[in-house]
């Protein structure tokens, strides 16, 4: 028994008795408006979110701890009740509805399986609850315990699974209501970086094989990237920027959405002449940087060349420091009174040593600008 | 060897406390078998005290008071605990400071206090409106009284152990709050509530004082009549009584060893 | 801030519906306790400030007599009487709540150097007796300790009781019984502080040339104190207001507080006097409980006493 969710098998056991283990509904999108929420007196969670995610699409809400992703994930399930704004789930406001009237589902970050039930009964919580009757409701767990691939654990008692095992079972507890709409609530956290990849890409081929709306929370950036069809990044209870992954890594909205995305290089840029931008880097030229106030470099952009070679968008630095990590490099360059972060490719031929002096260089269509 | 020679030591002491422990306890059961009345010599064994036991309409009654007493207040003080305890539990980020005050209050009065206070309670408000009569039914509120407050605490404590998210869970999960209730809620804290009730039950069968200041003269329980029979003049009889009442606890302890048992497996 | 404008209506319907839920769920047992309880006690303490009617039962007008009789002052000058079953309840909590330590410390010590699996057993070895009811047991050492028995006579010949007395009643088979019947309540507690004891202090400060006297009183000492503090309250509260025992094996002259008190309520009765007794032992309660909890915060050992 592994960990992972063999779609590839289950669906070719499909073909094979005829079977559809897809629901038949239809996805829905979720409309957002003005949702704001305060705890206490003065912690505000969400300070007006706007947002609006489409039928089928895999959305994340990523941002650091505290920042509201919680929040608007628990006012989507109805565990929450905004102070004010709308929600509305498949065209239909939901924004006062209880949470056990939504047919929204949620994975919840401790998986929150029952430990008075056999994982059979786990399965069939939410359809019992819904007055589904007993044959139709065999069925239908049936269903889905060989579509997410688990095998016997159906017979297991909760308290003999593994942390992976119960995260497949808290899965197919969701999926097995044909929900509208499936909340994630960080559900990969607390497994280790192996089995957390590989759950990952299954996680995704589960919500492509059913075309269900997944509404996906995380902290992590690198997961977001990875799952998302569109990532929404908040801060302070503000949504910074809505967009794909490539479009939130490359043209960040402002500078926190920057740095949380990956290393960022910012610079204030002082003064511009057509495309060419003074920093205290020194001159350089861009291409389509946009009209923002600081220069974003990533450090994976750069190129070091040895020794002093002067031209076009090239910065004499000298290595400050140096991380070898394996399958690259990262480097803190120091140029005039600034610094610089660059991450190098390992590909056999000489890393620069610390001390050296290094020639920096950039493609003006890397460069980007952004407002603070 | 300094170590070897204290837990040498420590194993005679335990043995030693566990004889002192046990001995007042053997020598009833062993003198409920006695032939003779005598309650210094053991003269040889028979059933007699036991025969004569089955006939007393006095004990019988007593032990049906001690039944009635402990099953109806464990009952009544299981519903209304188990309220507070999810109340305590629901509701723990709020300032409660008065309810655990109140809460504690049952548990640390000292029972002498506790007993005379709803005495002398009963006879003046009985005194005033009729109402309160002195009999089981003062019996029963004075032991929910002190029952309330373990079985809120038990209750309480196996909510707080559970993850806060199935609550949600549940309600993610199409539970209405009644279906939440009956298949989450009752269902998760049976444990809680068994042990409860059993806590409950046996403080009420354990309770002398409180029983005897809020007892009326047709309501004596086991305890109450034993006590009397001492006061008069100890008499064999009350050997077998408490040998009865002692056999009850030792199965009572052998079923919670089982029940540990079967736990850590 | 935009938050300014927003109607509360979300909010404060949740806040209604949290505290009828509140209400709901606490409001049947805290009447409870507050009509069966605290209105019985109160009024209680109201009867300490009357005076005496003809037939025990408190009248008008308010004064402080039965205090003064407590303390000796009688119609009939100062007498002792009740200041000296005072002192004694005193003492008997003092001498019984000392014992029980010196005998539990080690037992709880005992029982968890043993292996895991006896255990269990062993902790409900030393509850099982306390399930019994209180006055089965009190009965079962007057068998034990009347005269003729093997222990009186074991006291007879050792020339430390007069021939024929049997050891009961007395003072020493009052301490005898509040030993027996408090011991578990001693027990428990520092089983648990011995259980989740630190080892690697102990080992620290052998390590450090601490001889096994200094390394108990260092490095393990203080880790139990919690519990130990624990069992005293346990212990003493309700030792000092114990009924049964002084009344099955006290005799007359073995009376504590608790008797007194009780006497006041039954036949001949003065409950003036009576619930001024249960307030000296209310206050003793809420101090013996404002002092532990004190010292237990100060040793940082902030852990609350549950029973």
């Amino acid at each position: 028994m592994t960990d992972t969710l063999t779609l590839d098998s289950a669906e070719a056991s499909r073909a094979a008795d005829g079977a559809t283990a897809e629901p038949a509904r239809e996805a829905s999108s979720i409309e957002m408006q003005g949702l704001h929420k305060r705890f206490g007196r003065d912690t505000v969670a969400l300070a007006g979110v706007d947002l609006t995610i489409e039928a089928g699409e895999f959305f994340t809400l990523l941002g650091p701890s505290g920042c509201g992703k919680t929040t608007l994930l628990r006012i989507l399930a109805g565990l929450e009740e905004a102070d004010d704004g709308r929600l509305s789930i498949g065209g239909r406001d939901v924004t006062e509805v209880p949470p056990h009237k939504r047919s929204v589902n949620t994975v919840f970050q401790s998986y929150a399986l029952f430990p008075h039930l056999s994982v059979r009964e786990n399965l069939a919580f939410g359809l019992k609850m819904l007055g589904i009757a007993p044959r139709e409701r065999e069925a239908r767990v049936a269903r889905i315990a060989e579509f997410i691939q688990l095998g016997d654990l159906v017979d297991r008692r909760v308290d003999q699974l593994s942390g992976g095992q119960r995260q497949r079972i808290a899965l197919a507890r969701a999926l097995v209501n044909e929900p509208d709409v499936l909340l994630l609530d960080e559900p990969l956290s607390a497994l280790d970086a192996g089995l957390r990849s590989q759950l990952q890409v299954e996680l995704l081929r589960v919500q492509k094989r059913l075309g269900m709306t997944f509404v996906f929370v995380t902290h992590d950036q690198d997961e977001a990237m990875v799952m998302s069809d569109r990532i929404a990044v908040l801060n302070g209870g503000v949504i910074q920027q809505v967009g794909p992954p490539r479009e939130v890594y490359e043209h960040p909205a402002n500078a926190f959405v920057a740095r949380f995305m990956g290393h960022a290089n910012l610079y204030p840029v002082s003064a511009r002449d057509g495309d060419r931008l003074t920093t205290p880097l020194g001159v350089l030229s861009a291409e389509g940087a946009g009209q923002g106030e600081l220069l974003l470099i990533r450090p994976e952009t750069l190129d070091l060349l040895p020794g002093d070679q002067p031209g076009e968008n090239r910065l004499p630095a000298t290595v400050g420091e140096r991380l070898y990590r394996g399958s690259h490099a990262e480097y803190r360059l120091e140029v005039g009174e600034s610094t610089l972060q660059a991450t190098v490719n390992n590909r056999g031929r000489r890393l620069p040593e610390v001390g050296d002096r290094v020639t920096v260089t950039v493609a003006p269509e890397d460069l980007v600008t952004l407002s603070e | 060897m300094r170590k070897r020679t204290l837990k040498r030591g420590l194993t005679g002491f335990w043995w030693f406390t566990l004889a002192f422990l046990y001995l007042p306890l053997a020598v009833v059961v062993l003198f409920s078998f006695n032939a003779s009345n005598s309650a210094a010599s053991f003269t040889g064994f028979s059933w007699r005290w036991y025969h004569q036991l089955m006939g007393n309409e006095q004990i019988l009654s007593a032990f049906a008071n001690s039944m009635v007493l402990a099953i109806v207040s464990s009952v009544i003080a299981l519903g209304i605990g188990c309220l507070i305890g999810y109340g305590m539990y629901r509701h723990r980020h709020r300032k409660l400071g008065w309810l655990i005050v109140l809460i504690y209050l049952p548990i640390v009065l000292p029972d002498i206090v506790f007993g005379i206070s709803e005495m002398a309670f009963f006879v003046q408000v009985h005194r005033l409106t009729g109402l309160f009569q002195p009999g089981l039914g003062t019996m029963i509120i004075a032991h929910v009284t002190f029952q309330i407050p373990f079985v809120a605490l038990i209750v309480y404590s196996r909510f707080v152990g559970l993850d806060p998210t199935l609550f949600e869970a549940a309600k993610d999960l199409y539970a209405t709050p009644a279906k939440r209730v009956i298949h989450f809620m009752l269902p998760t804290i049976k444990p809680a509530l068994i042990s409860a009730f059993f806590l409950s039950f046996t403080l009420s069968v354990d309770d002398f004082v409180i029983s005897f200041f809020t007892a009326g003269p047709e309501s004596a329980t086991l305890p109450i009549y034993i006590w009397g029979a001492i006061k008069k003049g100890v008499s064999p009889e009350i050997n077998a009584i408490a040998t009865l009442m002692i056999g009850a606890v030792a199965i009572a302890a052998i079923i919670s060893l089982m029940f540990s048992r079967r736990r850590q497996a | 801030m935009s938050y300014a404008g927003v109607t509360p209506s979300a909010r404060s319907r949740a806040m209604v519906r949290e505290s009828r839920h509140l209400l709901f769920t606490v409001a049947p047992g805290a009447t409870w306790i507050v009509i069966f309880l605290v209105l019985p006690s109160a009024y209680l303490m109201g009867v300490a400030f009357m005076t005496n009617g003809p037939y025990g039962l408190p009248e008008m007008p308010l004064s402080l007599a039965s205090f003064e009789r407590l303390a000796g002052f009688g119609f009939l000058g100062w007498s002792p009487g009740n200041l000296y079953t005072l002192l004694r309840s005193l003492w008997q909590t003092l001498v019984s709540t000392g014992l029980v330590v010196l005998v539990a410390y080690p037992i709880a010590y005992y029982i968890s150097t043993c292996r895991e699996k006896w255990r269990p057993i062993m902790l409900l070895l030393v509850v099982v007796p306390s399930w019994t009811n209180q006055v089965i047991r009190t009965f079962g050492w007057m068998n034990l300790l009347a005269p003729g028995t093997p222990l009186s006579g074991l006291a007879e010949g050792l020339g430390l009781i007069p021939p024929n007395m049997g050891l009961y009643p007395s003072n020493f088979a009052v301490t005898l019984g509040l030993v027996y019947n408090f011991l578990p309540f001693m027990v428990l507690p520092l089983y648990a502080a011995f259980e989740k004891l630190d080892t690697a202090q102990v080992e620290a400060a052998q390590d450090l040339y601490a001889s096994p006297v200094r390394a108990f009183w260092h490095a393990v000492f203080p880790q139990t104190l919690p519990g130990l503090l624990a069992g005293i309250v346990l212990v003493a509260i309700p030792a000092f207001g114990m009924y049964v025992i002084p009344e099955l094996l006290g005799g007359g002259k073995g009376m504590m507080l608790g008797n007194l008190v009780a006497n006041q309520f039954s036949g001949g009765a003065n409950w003036p006097l009576g619930a001024a007794g249960a307030i000296l032992m209310l206050i003793a309660t809420f101090v013996g409980l404002f002092a532990m909890r004190r010292i237990g915060k100060r040793l940082g050992g902030g852990e609350e006493v549950v029973i």
